[in-house]
């Protein structure tokens, strides 16, 4: 992974291989990156705009990428960045007496496969009602497995605060679970 | 549900995911890049733009104040020539009634110098003045042509071509 990267790099640093850069971009990070932003946006239209302007960013902002953090860390800010930017969007648009945590969970609902399990749907529903720090630092840490470190420097939070912050929503998550699964 | 822990739950993406997604994707922005590079963004640099600004500013001032001295060496100009007296109407009709004589002359019309073809013009005073036509003196061959080719119309034929001829204007104006 290092290697690729080091080479994504170097295509994207030379404006002759920008455009070949760009595509072993996305090939090494399309499908992180999507999930990573469809389990904040749920929708699933919006995610993959989300994920087009995600590209489009780094493309034009690759300049100030700094050798000195991880490419995968830069590409995951600005994905978070603009998922967090989506959902605001998204809640001003939605009607004023709703409340935005059901309003989630709806969506997680009518976006979800039909062979999926009871339990997955739960999990998914109990992180749409964790506060949104929380529900950031879950998901980069459950499912795409980074480092405290690394979250750190995504979030700007200290290392600290992110695993007091996980303790906190993995705890919430079981209860939300434990409460709702009927089995 | 008594016991549950989530790290033992198998990571799965449960959400529905369209047909050619990533392909779509990597078009769209693939498209959004090759239009980027055909259109280049010049990032304006904050020095470049104030000296653009100060030598525009200083540009029009120069424009501005060359046209102010020459409108004044214009007007000057305009005030030396309206300076002088303005010509009365009598003055003027004595200038056209010359320049119309003038061109009866560039013709070689010839009139005989007679007392009767004095040019009159009145000052503002109201004084009367003669002004001596110089014209040439008609040779008295060409009359006696003249008076020979008059003296074979008849008295009706003269009459008809004097109904048929103008009148000058001015003459009938000023005589």
């Amino acid at each position: 992974m290092k290697i690729k990267d080091a080479e994504i790099i170097s295509l994207m640093q030379n404006p002759r291989t920008q455009e070949k850069g760009v595509r072993a971009l996305m090939d090494a990070y399309q499908s992180r990156l999507y999930w990573h932003i469809r389990r904040i946006i749920v929708d699933g239209d919006l995610a993959q705009d989300t994920l087009q302007e995600t590209f489009i960013k780094a493309y034009q902002n690759f300049h100030q990428f700094k050798n000195d953090s991880q490419l995968y860390t830069w590409l995951y800010r600005i994905a978070t960045n603009e998922a967090l930017q989506q959902v605001n969007k998204m809640k001003k648009m939605q009607k004023s007496d709703e409340d935005p945590e059901y309003y989630m969970q709806n969506l997680v609902a009518d976006n979800t496969a039909k062979d999926a399990e009871e339990i997955q749907i739960l999990l998914q529903s109990a992180i749409q009602s964790l506060p949104e720090k929380q529900k950031l630092v879950f998901m980069m840490r459950y499912y795409d497995d980074l480092p405290y470190e690394e979250i750190s420097k995504i979030v700007d939070m200290s290392v600290g605060t992110l695993k007091t912050n996980y303790h906190y929503a993995k705890q919430k998550i079981e209860e939300y679970i434990k409460e709702n699964y009927e089995r | 549900m008594k016991e549950f822990d989530i790290e033992k739950l198998e990571r799965k993406n449960i959400y529905t995911v369209p047909d050619h997604l990533f392909e779509n994707i990597q078009e769209r922005v693939m498209n959004d890049v090759k239009a980027n590079k055909k259109a280049p963004i010049f990032k304006l640099n904050w020095m470049y733009a104030v000296a653009a600004s100060l030598a525009l500013i200083f540009g029009v001032t120069f424009v501005l104040n060359s046209d102010n001295s020459r409108g004044k060496e214009n007007s000057q100009g305009t005030f030396a020539m309206n300076n002088q007296e303005p010509k009365t109407e009598s003055e003027l009709a004595y200038e056209t009634l010359k320049s119309d004589l003038t061109s009866i002359e560039n013709n070689n019309q010839s009139i005989e110098n007679k007392d009767d073809n004095k040019n009159y013009y009145v000052q503002d005073n109201g004084e009367e003045k003669t002004k001596a036509q110089t014209v040439k003196p008609v040779s008295k061959h060409n009359e006696a042509q003249m008076n020979e080719y008059l003296e074979s119309f008849t008295n009706s034929e003269i009459a008809e071509l004097a109904s048929n001829s103008t009148q000058d204007v001015y003459l009938d104006l000023y005589n």
